[in-house]
């Protein structure tokens, strides 16, 4: 390895925490003000601070996909990105997909086709069909299987997730 | 996780310098070190964030000098980059293997790449393991399915990356910085079996960060594979997996790189597969042999004596699957 | 007048003599000419709007003002005595309220006597030793490091077997042995039945340990309102966890409410009351303020309940023609630290097949691992994977098509009691199931499917995949039992809400019973709620569990529909002053030939004022004379990677007859579910204890391996869906356990005709396959 070193440059950081800090997080399109330590993920200030319990904590280590939300746009785990680092993003989750009382055609889809049992993976499973038909309005079966292989369903409803989401992307295509 | 300080990269300059402090660890993606946090492995009292470094997030290419993946590039970007799915498909293909959808949109191929171990003695808190500083390998004598059939010695533990294995069939260099050194080292040369005095499966020191990986442009006639057995369907680290990647001339193989995965504390380059391999006409009998030397050597523990048999089948499949499609060309 | 009887009950294969009350009249279960509008039909879940959208309250999402986080410090040694415990460094940790430990909680009994709410003695890698109290759960974690307890460690073993042996230390001071002595049953002669034979085949089989993963952990939320406690909790069984608490802190029933609103999984798990129920109300009493305590996901794989590890000795004799002449099986079960509930794995092998001689023993062994509990078909999952593999051994030997030699055995009247089955749909799910599968074929000979080569697509010419075939068949009960209230209240706008205490883990319950009083009452579905899962509105209703739900609490439902109905007509003949008998309602309309036209109820109820009306309902008593099932059989194709030892499941072909269907879509959702458990037992789910040190090394969902989207087969189903008349006053049966039951069965019974050899333990990794292979 070449021995040309970066040289380290001392400057004047912003440092925050350990205690609470100011951050302000967009969640369905509206800005919430909250006071987090850094060490608060985004599941628990959603959960906690927010009082938004739709996304569910089963594993809170990144292994259940229980927990997933849309940041940016992209399905990640709430319970593996801290609070802080999604100021100023989009963050979506599923109590932001019913309109006006109105349930949106993938939640119409998975209570038709009964695409759950216990409940408790759905919102993330909903969350993760939101993203693939955000970007893919005509999957496949294989598609779906994909889109939703990183959220695990103890009850085993998955061939109904599966038909859940193929009749949503069906349902938004003919714009019901 | 305990409570810590937070701060946002503003340059590699003061990021290095930070990160030289005692009791500070880069974060990035977050699904490596979320983990040993929330387990309370490690408890850093400031944590750097680097996904403000816009710069390493950019992935270039061209012919000439080929792929330049910013470490802060994630498996969703690789997996899913035209360039990367048409010019290096072993590293789409191994992307795409990795965890999830979520983790993949999350994970940072900087993070990848320098992961822990998933080994369960290293990741649970009533184990205090070599290679945490302790005495002992509690795999060696213990449940060691998804543990090293090669080239161990003090810890049994596996390198879990799918990445490095497809990044070094694809001969990847990768830029280091740090306080004492700045260059471009071999992915290769980053891994290194965990030491007595250096207990850790990269070589890099404190301060010292990944911030890009260079891909050279592929090879002529080259076709290559990632092949990954896992316990189920998806989301599972590799029992074994293999990246192999090689060029032909007609019927003569003139170029084939081997790596394994899930099989030793590196990623494992099956060097005397390729010897045997380069300057020969492919048949099923020089794959099996080709197989058998990938893994000679190895000195399986108890319950992990499959991934012999698993390997040598992947590699020979590899071979086989990366000849045939070239004839199909 | 209510009735005291004695009646014959069954739960997950152990049958008692219990006292009833019952009361009201009987009805019988609709018959073909009924025109039904809901039963039957594909009602979607009416709690769907609630679950999707987020709103759903689990007991993981209630936050009380001034709520509270326990943490639970448990033992990181499998077996030790505590000598010291100092809490003093947490306690004055800043957002502390409380550390509960042996030192200053009251000494409780726990599970009958075998440990205490916080022991002196820890038997498991898991045991709970203090909790922490604090605003916030980090506060909570963060407290624990700070705990400082000292340990006398204690030998420990964790092998069944070895803990039988004389010189193995003591789990429990009674012995390792639960009750001291085997379970024995026995009918017939053995020996006789042995020599009667032209074959004996012998094997012995192993299953794994495999743990529930809810993907709701366990766990409650406590607050005390004077002397009243209200606890919310991740339960099965709600007035099962309100007798627990009142007995253990000395409580009147009535100050003890227990709600459970929406749950995430139990599978058996959630049947009992936990420690963290007791320690969350004492934590609230010891601070003022609620308390929630929710396991985290290790905890939960530590110390939630698992289905137990088996070894089984199983023996059958039979004639050339295949007839069963003796079966003998010697199970031993690893029930952990503690058992109060042994599953019978037993059960099929007494029941399953026609059988003169038979003899089941079964060892439950204490060891110092985490305490098994009951597990979607506790010990039928295990015993028929035993059972059903030796069939096909023995069907292999005699040269038998594996569907004929079942059917070669077929058991007409109930084995173990003597007493003919109310139905019996078993014969036509083989028939069906076969048909669908299409078993002849893929079985006959000259081209048995065994041998058909995949043409390994992938890897060039070489063909690499076997492909096989294999079937099982199930027996469960799934009648459930008495006792079990309803009432259901017509409002004065003609709607209705059903009132009882059970609930609904997922199964969808509360749409079943919604639908059942529609039907009863001629009501609009939409014009019903259902009120479940509060001990202190609600009527008791047995755990959810055993497949009983259905068959024990909807015939209450549909009891108090009717008698809610029967009033409702009187008093609309008197206020339309038209005939009684003339009178029909439909769709939540009155109708005569003495009215111009249909009334709504609301037009006649509201010249009432706020009258209403109260229709009892109560489960009446099990038959006498007759055994009630639920049978199944599947049907696996799989294929078998002879070079990595990948087992793929392709396709699974079911047929279950559990009497009358209420709900094809909920049920349909049971069925896929239960085979999709029953796949990943079968494939990979495998509890792993370090041999060394005793602790769960897998206990996370990283290497605890449940089936993701990528492992799912085809899977084909039908129901037999006959009404079974003597069951109850529905004609239906519980559906929740047997789809699991034969699954695991049938696919070991595939890989084993793919390959050509049988594997006799659980789960099918590649290391099992490779090694059959002679590859390791």
């Amino acid at each position: 390895m070449a021995t040309k070193a970066v040289r380290p440059k001392k400057r004047k950081i912003a440092v925050r925490g350990p205690g609470k800090t100011p951050i302000k997080l967009i969640v369905n399109g509206e800005t919430h003000e909250l006071l987090v330590e850094p060490r608060r993920t985004l599941l628990d200030a959603l959960r906690k601070d927010l009082g938004l319990t739709g996304t569910k904590r089963a594993c809170d280590e990144g292994t259940c996909g229980a927990c997933t939300v849309l940041l940016d746009g992209k399905p990640i785990y709430a319970c593996m990105a801290l609070a802080l680092e999604c100021e100023g993003r989009s963050i979506e989750t599923v109590e932001g997909l019913a309109r006006n009382g109105k349930l949106h055609p993938i939640q119409a889809a998975f209570i038709e086709e009964d695409a759950l049992q216990c409940g408790f993976c759905t919102p993330g499973q909903i969350m993760s069909v939101k993203a693939l038909l955000d970007e893919n309005p005509n999957p496949t079966l294989e598609d779906v299987k994909r889109a939703v292989s990183g959220n695990l369903c103890r009850c085993g409803a998955y061939p109904k997730i599966f038909k859940a989401a193929l009749r949503a992307a069906e349902l938004l295509r003919s714009g019901s | 996780m305990r409570s810590f300080e937070h701060v946002n990269a503003l340059n590699i300059q003061t990021t290095v310098a930070l990160l030289s402090e005692p009791s500070t660890e880069a974060i990035a993606g977050g699904t490596d070190l979320l983990g040993e946090l929330k387990a309370r492995l490690r408890s850093p009292q400031r944590l750097v964030n680097l996904k403000t470094l816009s710069k390493l997030r950019e992935i270039r290419y061209s012919p000439r000098v080929g792929l330049r993946l910013g470490a802060l590039v994630t498996l969703a970007e690789i997996e899913r980059h035209p360039v990367v799915q048409e010019r290096f498909p072993i590293l789409a293909q191994a992307a795409s293997s990795a965890a999830t959808p979520q983790l993949r949109h999350m994970g940072t191929i900087g993070g990848n790449l320098c992961q822990k171990p998933r080994c369960w003695y290293y990741r649970n808190k009533l184990f205090h393991c070599w290679l945490k500083g302790g005495d002992i390998c509690f795999a060696e004598d213990g449940e060691n399915k998804y543990h090293a059939i090669l080239g161990a010695d003090r810890c049994h533990a596996v390198h879990p990356s799918d990445l490095a294995p497809a990044l070094i069939a694809l001969d990847a260099t990768v830029c280091v910085v740090g306080p004492e050194v700045e260059g471009e080292i071999s992915l290769e040369e980053l891994y290194t079996k965990p030491t007595e005095r250096h207990r850790r499966m990269t070589i890099l020191g404190p301060g010292e960060l990944i911030t890009e990986i260079r891909v050279p442009p592929p090879k002529k006639n080259a076709r290559g594979v990632y092949l990954k057995a896992m316990e189920r369907g998806s989301w599972s680290f590799a029992l074994v997996s293999v990246a192999a990647q090689m060029s032909l001339e007609g019927e003569r193989i003139t170029d084939a790189r081997i790596a394994l995965g899930g099989v030793a504390a590196i990623p494992w380059r099956a060097r005397e597969s390729e010897r045997l391999l380069v300057g020969q006409e492919f048949s099923e009998e020089l794959a099996e042999r080709a197989a058998e030397a990938a893994v000679a050597g190895a000195q399986p523990l108890r319950d992990n004596g499959y991934k012999v048999p698993l390997a040598k089948s992947l590699v020979k499949r590899a071979l086989e699957i990366s000849i045939r499609e070239r004839s199909d060309m | 007048m209510p009735k005291v009887i004695k009646t014959r009950t069954e739960f997950e294969g152990h049958v008692f003599e219990e006292y009833v009350v019952v009361e009201g009249e009987g009805l019988s279960a609709w018959d073909a000419q009924t025109p039904l509008r809901y039963i039957g039909r594909q009602i979607p879940r009416t709690d769907g709007p609630e679950r999707v959208t987020g709103k759903a309250v689990y007991t993981f999402d209630v936050q009380l003002p001034g709520m509270l986080y326990g943490k639970i410090l448990r033992s990181p040694h499998p077996h030790a005595r505590i000598k010291s415990i100092n809490t003093q460094r947490a306690e004055r940790l800043p957002g502390v309220r409380a550390v509960l430990s042996f030192k200053n909680a009251p000494k409780l009994s726990f599970r009958q006597g075998q440990t205490f709410l916080f022991d002196e003695i820890v038997r498991y890698v898991g045991d709970e030793v203090a909790c922490v109290i604090a605003d916030e759960e980090e506060i909570a974690e963060d407290a624990l490091e700070l705990i400082e307890v000292e340990y006398e460690r204690l030998p420990f073993v964790l092998d069944p077997e070895e803990a039988l042996r004389p010189e193995a230390p003591n789990v429990q001071p009674s012995g390792n042995l639960l009750n001291g002595k085997p379970d024995i049953y026995e009918r017939g002669d053995l020996d006789r039945g042995f020599s009667q034979a032209d074959l004996i085949v012998e094997r012995t089989f192993r299953t794994q340990c495999a743990l529930h993963n809810c993907l709701e952990t366990h766990g409650s939320v406590a607050l005390w309102e004077g002397d009243a406690l209200t606890v919310w909790d991740s339960t099965q069984h709600i007035f099962g966890v309100r007798a627990g608490l009142a007995q253990l802190l000395g409580l009147p029933l009535h100050k003890v409410r227990v709600i459970k609103r929406y749950m995430g999984g139990g599978f058996g798990s959630k049947n009992g009351l936990g420690k963290y129920t007791v320690i969350a109300a004492l934590g609230a009493k010891a601070t003022g303020r609620p308390v929630k305590i929710m396991l985290d996901r290790h905890e939960e794989n530590l110390a939630a309940g698992n289905r137990p590890s088996t070894i089984q000795h199983l023996k059958v004799g039979a004639r050339r023609d295949g007839t069963l002449t003796a079966l003998e099986l010697k199970a031993i079960v690893n029930a952990g630290a503690f058992c109060t509930w042994p599953p019978s794995v037993g059960g099929p092998a007494r029941q399953l097949y026609l059988c003169p001689n038979v003899k089941t023993e079964q060892y439950t062994v204490f060891t110092n691992t985490g305490p098994l509990s009951a597990f979607r078909a506790p010990g039928y999952v295990e015993g028929t994977f035993a059972l059903e593999s030796l069939m096909d051994e023995l069907a292999h030997e005699l040269k038998i098509d594996p569907l004929e030699l079942r059917l070669k055995n077929y058991a007409e009247i109930d084995q173990t009691t003597g007493r003919p089955y109310s139905t019996k749909g078993l014969r036509e799910a083989y028939e069906r199931g076969a048909k669908l599968f299409g078993w002849k074929a893929l079985t006959s000979n000259p081209s048995p499917v065994a041998h058909l080569r995949e043409r390994g697509g992938a890897v060039g010419e070489r063909a690499t995949k076997l492909r096989g075939v294999g079937m099982a068949s199930q027996i469960w009960s799934g009648n459930g039992m008495p006792p079990a209230y309803a009432i259901v209240k017509i409002n004065p706008d003609g709607t209705a809400t059903v009132v009882t205490g059970t609930q609904d883990i997922g199964t969808g319950t509360k749409t079943v019973l919604a639908q059942i009083a529609a039907e009863e009452l001629g009501f609009p579905i939409e014009k019903i709620s259902v009120e479940i899962g509060d001990t202190q509105l609600g009527l008791y209703a047995p755990l959810s569990a055993g497949s009983m739900t259905v068959a024990s609490v909807g015939p209450a439902v549909r009891l108090a529909a009717h008698e809610a109905r029967q009033q409702l007509l009187d008093v609309a003949a008197q206020v339309l002053e038209v005939p009684r008998e003339s009178l029909a309602i439909c769709d939540g309309l009155l109708s005569s030939p003495a009215l111009k036209e249909a009334v709504a109820i609301k037009d006649v109820l509201e010249k009432l004022e706020n009258f209403m009306i109260i229709g009892r309902g109560a489960r009446e008593p099990n038959p006498e004379d007759v055994a009630v099932n639920t049978f199944g059989a599947q049907f696996a194709e799989v294929t078998v990677d002879t070079e990595t030892g990948e087992v793929k499941v392709e396709r699974i072909v079911a047929v279950h007859d559990s009497g009358r269907v209420i709900n094809p879509l909920t049920l349909s959702s049971q069925i896929e579910g239960g085979i999709i458990q029953g796949l990943g037992y079968a494939l990979f789910e495998q509890r792993v204890v370090d041999r060394n040190t005793g602790v769960v090394v897998n206990d996370n969902l990283e290497n605890y391996k449940l089936p993701t989207a990528l492992d799912i087969p085809e899977i084909v189903f039908e129901m037999v869906d006959r009404p079974d008349h003597r069951a109850n006053n529905l004609g239906a049966k519980g559906v929740g356990e047997p789809p699991i039951i034969p699954t695991a069965a049938a696919i070991a019974n595939a890989v084993a005709n793919a390959l050509g050899i049988r594997i006799y333990e659980l789960p099918l990794t590649r290391e099992k396959i490779l090694k059959a292979l002679k590859r390791v």
